[in-house]
């Protein structure tokens, strides 16, 4: 997916004139925010952003060269960029180094430069020598930083000819003692993001400012003592902003907001520098902001008095989102930076959120692959446990003791077994504060005025879900932002409040985890899907789908594309991946919207990827783990309930339904299973118009078990999920449902083509 | 995925864990090597090439075995064999079964001669060289393209492998 920014500057800047200095300045702020803030981009993308605006900003600097030429660079920098959005979104997002030193070794580009000192470059490269291009950097960076009036243009990057990197991490540092340090400061810095949000709700919300105050501080005293001079110094900046606004000097304007969450987001950058050089001992790459960031708190006042007419020129931008005309006045979205100071003060009530909680926790950090080990090795106990009770010498008559003893040991296990489990949970809080950081970006572009509600952070659910989640709830946050709540305008004309409401909550059901995410927004038109669903061939006319039908089509892969981002409110973008990763962690993910009032996504999750309730079955010889959870009913089918439809249909008529029979035996190839289903076993699984009766030879008791991959060497089978290691230390599989059935209906019982055979 | 290994003969010299089977003994380089594991019973997986005999329970992880007899098109095993073979390639493990494991031997890289061609109708791409030492002659895998060259490639080309457990 490409980001709406970048698309937005494409058009606009085919359009600009070398002389429209008022509209290049404000695509110019505008890629330079996305380069910086859009932490959804690949670092390429950001790169090739920053590099667009650079070329812009010579312009603005009167550089020499055709101002024209420098235009079609920019715009070339943007396809770039576009092109670099495209290749990221067909791979995993990953950091492409060598694009980046292309990128910086570009002649007679300051910025560039500076996006060089921002980005580690690989060691053949870098070497270890701190300065190592003076003499390329300093004749340019020297005639743009003259051209910059210190105070007068506050927007303007200025080089500084020395600040190529951050220097080295001290020597004599205790290196236990920085990772410390680190860790801790990280802490300190989500928290002071939570804060700096909830001042926004609140900005008279003292406790919150002394808050990030003292997390500001602490990384600026102990950077001092670590012999980090860079990063004390620029916390000392951000600290001071800070302490005019305790202080009252300064009221906590939107402009002040944003420089505090920038510096909050550089110093997070820097510790992650810090990190990163003592790891690979080269120089500290400095944060590709720091420069700019640090010259704007440097010209704290200037900054915040020239802030207005940037966001006045965002606004006149041809093309660009469509914000209320800036004017200082006016009560434009409360989110904008052009409100006016004594508005600021008033506090909103609804926004009174209780005050950040100081988590004091006693914990001790884990790495979770040594988690993961022992959780494997727990395990491996139980079941070495297990295989002792069932051994003959422990069975045999009167060992009663014996008995006694192995049943005590196996008790212990299984309660060492749920505590390792348990290990693994985390809450969803995290996770939460982040969206709320997306949710007042994203709004803050698009010129929207949008609460954000959450409920539940509390909720525990496994490590590994929590990260898999992660992107595809930003995914959908920011289309619940961007496109299901309209501006507030059109739902003033709709008879909503101005402000739209998004809800994510995290709340446990049953065995399983839900997580809501809810907007009052425009919902989903029903009858555009289709239409879109029809035009692109992926379903018939004569077809008559129910709304839920009609609505899960946006997860169809190919339905979202470019065209369909305005047409239907962009809720497609991307959504079949979103769906793939839940389903990857055995979610489910459903729609409910109504026209004009919202769309409530709801995803349902089991609340540990690594114990399944599982049944038990014998096939002919082998041995398969259905998941309890698909399983409705288990009978042994009375011949005339079964009827055979020529050539190989078969069926079984149960309670006036009509079920196809999939026989697994012949599904997976399995030799001496029991063909006669008679004497067998039809389990009826999978759901809605996926039910189908499984015939199997034997049930065989039910078990919770371990899914594991089956390892990298086999990779995917249709219809197995993975492994379980079974009570004798064998390995049973697991079959996936889902994907059973849908191969079953497709009638795709051969075994899998060979194509790779020697 | 895979380290590129230097494949000139002079590289080849060092120590090879050598093993029988169907007759042959046969070299992989121990430095693949993981561990060696007395044969146990292998739960068949549907869907999968015949070579790929079925996984087992390695201390709590999932591994999948390989059939070399199959891979090789060789007919299927009179004697039962004894051991498995735990490699590790690209940070993927695997087992491969074999007859018999026979010895660590050091090999000298003037010892090795490249394969000789034999055209299309056997497979010689599996086989680094021929090692000659003690009067015997051992055939090199190369256990990389053993595992490579199909499965393992088109395996880590999927989208959405499995990511551990």
């Amino acid at each position: 997916m490409i980001p709406a920014e970048l698309n937005d500057a494409a058009f606009i800047v085919v359009q600009l004139e070398p002389a429209e200095h008022e509209d290049i300045k404000a695509l110019r702020d505008t890629l330079r925010q996305f380069a910086v803030f859009d932490a959804t981009a690949t670092t390429q993308v950001r790169a090739h952003a920053q590099q667009a605006a650079t070329f812009l900003n010579l312009i603005l600097l009167a550089a020499p060269g055709d101002p024209a030429v420098l235009l079609t660079q920019a715009s070339d920098a943007i396809d770039s960029a576009i092109k670099a959005c495209e290749a990221a979104s067909m791979h995993e997002p990953r950091i492409t180094q060598t694009g980046l030193i292309a990128i910086a070794h570009d002649p007679g580009d300051a910025d560039a430069l500076s996006a060089d000192m921002a980005t580690p470059v690989p060691a053949e490269t870098a070497g270890t020598t701190p300065k190592r291009t003076p003499t390329i950097t300093a004749p340019t960076a020297a005639q743009f930083a003259e051209a910059v009036p210190a105070a007068a243009a506050p927007a303007a990057v200025v080089v500084h000819p020395t600040a190529i990197d951050g220097g080295m991490v001290p020597d004599d540092a205790d290196l236990s003692l920085l990772g410390d340090f680190i860790a801790e400061s990280r802490d300190s810095m989500a928290g002071a993001e939570a804060a700096l949000l909830q001042l926004e709700a609140n900005p008279e919300d003292i406790e919150a400012i002394n808050t990030v105050f003292r997390a500001f501080h602490t990384v600026k005293g102990t950077a001092a003592f670590m012999g980090l001079d860079k990063l004390a110094e620029f916390a000392h900046h951000a600290e001071s902003l800070l302490s005019r606004v305790r202080d009252r000097e300064l009221p906590y304007t939107q402009a002040v907001a944003n420089l505090s969450l920038r510096s909050n987001d550089v110093l997070g950058e820097f510790l992650e520098a810090v990190e990163k050089s003592v790891q690979m001992s080269e120089p500290i790459a400095l944060p590709s902001d720091y420069a700019h960031l640090m010259h704007d708190l440097l010209n704290v006042d200037a900054v915040l008095a020239g802030i207005e007419t940037r966001v006045a020129a965002v606004v006149a931008a041809p093309g660009a989102a469509p914000i209320a005309v800036a004017s200082p006045a006016a009560d434009a979205a409360p989110v904008m930076s052009s409100r006016a100071p004594d508005d600021v003060a008033a506090p909103r009530a609804q926004a009174a959120r209780a005050v950040v909680k100081n988590e004091s926790d006693l914990s001790v950090r884990v790495r979770t692959d040594r988690l993961d080990r022992l959780i494997d090795m727990v395990g491996e106990l139980v079941i070495a446990q297990s295989m002792i009770a069932a051994d003959p010498a422990v069975t045999a008559v009167g060992q009663h003791d014996l008995v006694k003893k192995v049943s005590q040991a196996g008790k212990i296990m299984r309660e060492l077994q749920d505590l390792s489990m348990s290990m693994r949970m985390v809450p969803m809080k995290s996770t939460f504060q982040k969206l709320t950081r997306l949710v007042r970006d994203v709004a803050l572009k698009a010129g929207k005025i949008v609460e954000l509600v959450t409920d539940g952070e509390d909720t525990e659910l496994d490590r590994n879900m929590v990260d898999a989640i992660a992107d595809p709830l930003v995914h959908m946050v920011r289309n619940a932002v961007d496109h299901g709540v309209e501006g507030p305008e059109d739902r003033e004309r709709a008879g909503k409040p101005r402000a739209g409401r998004v809800k994510l909550a995290a709340f446990q059901q049953g065995g399983s985890v839900i997580v809501e995410l809810r907007d009052d927004g425009r919902g989903l038109n029903r009858d555009r899907i289709l239409a879109k669903a029809l035009e692109k061939g992926l379903v018939s006319a004569n077809h008559s789908l129910t709304e839920s039908e009609i609505n899960a089509l946006i997860f169809a892969p190919g339905f979202s594309t470019a065209e369909t981002i305005t047409d239907i409110s962009g809720r497609g973008v991307g959504m079949d991946v979103v769906r793939r990763n839940i389903e990857s962690i055995r979610g489910r993910i459903d729609i409910q919207s109504v026209l004009g009032q919202g769309t409530v996504f709801q995803i349902r999750l089991p609340l540990t990827l690594a114990v399944t309730d599982g049944m038990l079955v014998r096939v002919g010889d082998e041995r398969y783990v259905v998941p309890l959870t698909s399983i409705s009913l288990s009978f042994r089918p009375e011949p005339d309930m079964l009827t055979t439809i020529p050539p190989n249909g078969e069926v079984v008529m149960l309670r006036g339904e009509v079920l196809p029979v999939v026989r697994l035996h012949q599904m997976f190839n399995i030799p001496n299973a029991v063909t006669n289903p008679s004497d067998a076993i039809l389990m009826i699984v999978g759901d809605g118009e996926q039910r189908v009766a499984l015939l199997v030879d034997k049930l065989l008791g039910q078990q919770q078990v371990v899914a594991k991959a089956l390892g990298d060497g086999v990779g995917e089978i249709p219809g197995i999920s993975g492994g379980a290691i079974l009570s004798d230390g064998r390995v049973g599989l697991i079959i996936d449902i889902s994907r059973m059935t849908s191969l079953a209906r497709i009638g795709d019982v051969r075994p899998r083509a060979l194509s790779f055979a020697a | 995925m895979t380290t590129t290994v230097d494949r000139s003969a002079s590289s080849l010299g060092g120590k090879y864990l050598t093993f029988y089977l169907a007759g042959e003994e046969y070299g992989v380089e121990i430095l693949r090597v993981q561990e060696i594991i007395s044969m146990m019973p292998i739960t068949r997986v549907p869907r999968t090439p015949k070579y790929i005999r079925g996984v087992i329970n390695l201390r709590g992880k999932v591994i999948p075995i390989m059939d070399l007899r199959e891979k090789f098109g060789m007919p299927p095993a009179t004697e039962p064999e004894q051991v498995m073979i735990v490699v590790q390639v690209g940070g993927v493990q695997i087992g491969v079964v074999a007859d018999k494991v026979s010895e660590v031997a050091s090999i000298a890289a003037a010892d090795i001669d490249p394969t000789p061609d034999f055209g299309a109708e056997i497979h010689t791409e599996f086989l680094l060289g021929l090692g000659k030492s003690n009067g015997r002659l051992r055939l090199l895998l190369d256990i990389e393209r053993v595992l490579s060259t199909d499965e393992v490639t088109a395996i880590a080309s999927l989208p959405g492998v499995a990511q551990g457990d």
